[in-house]
């Protein structure tokens, strides 16, 4: 593998590790913010227990999010030095504004979220919930502004080879940032959605003692997961026009996967690309059209999964149609596989460019030679935590309401013994 | 409205947060797991930062966004020239922070075991790392003609960085431990206090010998402003030499208020030694990376600025409500980690 590739493949690792737990936070933040509002409001235990049951989760895949997003803030000036050098006037604005308005935030929040049960005000606590769930959907909008510099970079202007600020609100308002958030923020919902119907559906498999928990968490599921679906499904047909406008290779790529991409053929716009940048191969590879079929037709039949389940829940004919609980179960993971194809055509499909139009990725790489040792290092790190904090997840889920830590006594079942041994 | 002077002071002042705030967590995980006697104590130590430790480690990812928006063409310059000694850093941070988190959901005592042994090694790398990073900036990095610069081991290993190092390890463990004697109390409590005084000792040491290795191996050549880092250097032994007696005095508030200082004077001590660089040169005494050039044109910083004037003040008022909140003694709060 090259040098180019090997950094490729870091990058990539890390941000594809970062978005399989931020996909989830993403998702759950908000169902756990209304349970917690729920129980605030009308003091209904159930409501509290799904809160505990359901924050727990969520706080332990924000474990992994967090740290990946701690070494993908790195990425950028780590292997990608040349991007700083172009575009370090514009590029790093929306990156330094995620930090301050959002990360920040929500990692001081969450923290005083998990360790306020039972000290802080109800009101304070909910507050707490909300802007947790509000800072992690404003971290997308500034990372999808990013982003959608790279895809489609509006608002500068170059002078000197090097970029410049001239409109921050084109930057903030790029079709390509904003049509793609919205398509990501909802399949984000959808797998927050999917994903306690899924597990909830697991109990009534199981037939566990909590059939009434697992119901209202239920019909939460998939009330947010049927509509989120749909605006996503909806989003990705939105980002075609665009695609053709702005990325008409990638969109060319496509060519016999999609409608609405009119005439387009790769090597009329490698011909153009040609001409506009002179001799280079600005073809992106082809599978990336294998991708976008994959993330369509699991994303078609997600939505249809969804749908029927809605359906079933009509005089609770869901809780005795045992396989749709299986098929709920088994679509746990397919919001994941759909994402994956996305990113991938999203990024990959962006090749050769980091900067589309203007910094190819090989002229952006940092100087410093082979990253096969980091590589590896990032690699194995983010596999084995990722691993570990999945196993969790699932003991967790699997094990219900009942066995939650969040807000309860401490796991080692010390519980009537004082909280702790160094205290007063 | 740029403020153009502004943004090294914010830049600094953020990377002194990470210290002093992350210092202590990484403190705390090197003495974890020898420190508890039994698995109780250990999570109750891990615990009394518990509520904080999320807001702790976020100042290295908010410091490294003023870094990319404000000074992007020292970013780009400054995380690649070290770049293996930031990839083990962030790996280590990783996973200690991962550690920390994810240890107390398993009820094994031998899951527990690996999982401290990752938090020691969470908190020894970068506590370590740091020291290296603040002592070869301080030293002088191989600039080239683009100024451009690319370390290798050998950069490393050199009396005056690995002394930096050796500071900032003993430094973190005193802070840590003047937090546990501050946040603990009882018996444990007083332990840690006599840790913290055997860790200041050294750590007071140990900076000594910076300023001498710094007087008499090549590092003194590189440093632009020898005598404002002499004086930081300076401060930081007394400094801690104060806090061992706040310690052994019985006033572990007041200790760790003043390990807190220490673990905020390698900052100090490199934009005080540093200006008006961001990067000197090793072999050209008197040359480097001027701040100024580094920074982001005006329209840009303007724009950041409007944020920054907002927002850094509420993200400081939120962490101090977050202290407020829990300012009781650790063990008064629920157990989550």
């Amino acid at each position: 593998m090259t040098d180019e590739a090997l950094a490729r493949l870091q990058f990539a690792t890390t941000a594809g590790f970062h978005w399989l737990f931020v996909m989830l936070t993403l998702g759950l933040a908000p169902l756990i913010a209304v349970m917690h509002t729920r129980h605030a409001l009308g003091g209904a235990p159930l409501m509290e227990r799904m809160t505990r049951f359901w924050g727990q989760i969520y706080v332990v895949n924000y474990v992994l999010g967090i740290v990946t997003g701690l070494v993908m803030e790195f990425q950028f000036g780590l292997a990608w030095s040349g991007l700083a050098d172009y575009a370090g006037n514009v590029f790093g604005a929306p990156l330094a504004l995620e930090t301050i308005v959002a990360f920040f935030a929500e990692s001081t929040f969450l923290g005083m979220w998990i360790f306020g049960w039972g000290k802080l005000p109800k009101a304070v606590h909910v507050t707490l919930i909300w802007l947790v769930t509000l800072t992690a959907y404003a971290s997308a909008y500034w990372i999808m502004v990013a982003n959608g510099f790279l895809q489609h970079p509006v608002g500068h202007e170059v002078r000197g080879g090097v970029a410049r600020l001239v409109d921050f609100g084109a930057m903030l308002t790029n079709p390509n940032a904003i049509n793609a958030l919205v398509h990501a923020a909802t399949a984000a919902l959808m797998t927050g959605g999917v994903f306690v119907a899924g597990v909830s559906s697991y109990h009534f498999l199981k037939r566990t003692a909590e059939r009434e928990f697992f119901r209202a968490s239920l019909r939460l599921g998939l009330f947010v997961a049927a509509p989120a679906a749909s605006v996503a499904l909806y989003y990705g047909f939105v980002q075609i026009p665009t695609l053709v406008d702005t990325q008409p290779m990638k969109a060319a790529t496509l060519q016999g996967h999609v409608d609405d991409i009119g005439s387009l053929r790769v090597e009329d716009v490698q011909a153009q690309l040609v001409q506009r940048f002179g001799a280079g191969d600005y073809r992106p590879p082809s599978w990336i059209a294998t991708a976008f079929d994959v993330m369509q037709d699991t994303g078609y039949l997600i939505f249809l999964l969804v749908v029927v389940a809605l359906v079933l829940l009509h005089r609770d004919r869901y809780l005795r149609f045992r396989p749709a609980a299986y098929l709920m179960l088994v679509a746990i993971p397919l919001p994941f596989v759909a994402a994956f194809g996305g990113w991938l055509l999203r990024e990959v499909g962006r090749q050769p460019w980091l900067v589309y139009g203007e910094l190819t990725t090989a002229a952006a790489r940092s100087p410093v030679g082979s990253m096969t040792a980091s590589l590896v290092l990032f690699c194995g790190v983010f596999l084995a935590l990722a691993v570990a904090d999945w196993a969790l997840i699932a003991r967790y889920a699997r094990r219900g309401p009942a066995d939650t830590d969040l807000g309860g006594s401490p796991s080692d079942g010390q519980a009537d013994r004082p909280a702790a041994s160094l205290a007063l | 409205m740029t403020l153009g002077p502004a943004w090294p002071a914010l830049l600094g002042l953020l990377l002194a947060g990470y210290f002093v705030l992350a210092g202590l967590d990484y403190g705390v995980q090197m003495l974890t797991p020898r420190f508890g006697r039994d698995d109780r104590e250990r999570r109750a130590l891990l615990n009394a930062f518990g509520p904080f430790f999320l807001g702790n480690e976020v100042w290295l990812v908010v410091a490294a966004g003023v870094l990319f928006g404000a000074f992007p063409f020292l970013e780009g310059r400054l995380l690649p020239g070290m770049y293996f000694l930031f990839a083990a850093i962030l790996a280590a941070i990783a996973v200690g922070n991962a550690a920390v988190q994810l240890r107390g959901h398993h009820r094994g005592a031998s899951a527990r075991r690996l999982w401290d042994g990752l938090i020691f090694l969470g908190g020894l790398v970068p506590a370590a790392g740091w020291g290296l990073v603040t002592g070869r900036l301080l030293a002088g990095v191989p600039l080239d003609a683009r100024n451009a610069f690319s370390l290798g081991p050998a950069d490393l290993v050199h009396p005056f960085v690995l002394l930096c190092s050796a500071t900032t390890t003993a430094v973190f463990v005193a802070h840590g431990a003047s937090f546990l004697a501050w946040r603990t109390g009882g018996e444990p409590g007083a332990r840690a206090a006599r840790a913290g005084r055997r860790a200041l000792l050294v750590a007071a040491v140990a900076a000594a010998a910076v300023i001498v290795a710094g007087f008499l191996s090549s590092a003194r050549h590189a440093l632009v402003n020898a005598w404002p880092a002499l004086v930081a250097g300076v401060a930081l032994v007394v400094v801690l030499l104060v806090a061992a007696a706040l310690l052994r005095a019985g006033h572990p508030g007041r200790a760790f208020c003043a390990t807190s200082c220490a673990a905020a004077l390698p900052v100090v001590a490199l934009g005080a030694g540093l200006h008006p660089f961001a990067l000197v040169s090793s072999s050209a005494p008197g040359t480097g990376l001027r701040l100024a050039e580094t920074m982001a044109e005006a329209g840009t910083l303007r724009i950041l600025a409007g944020f920054a004037v907002v927002l850094v003040p509420l993200l400081v008022i939120s962490q101090a409500w977050n202290w407020w909140l829990f300012r009781d003694r650790a063990g008064r709060t629920p157990m989550h980690l």
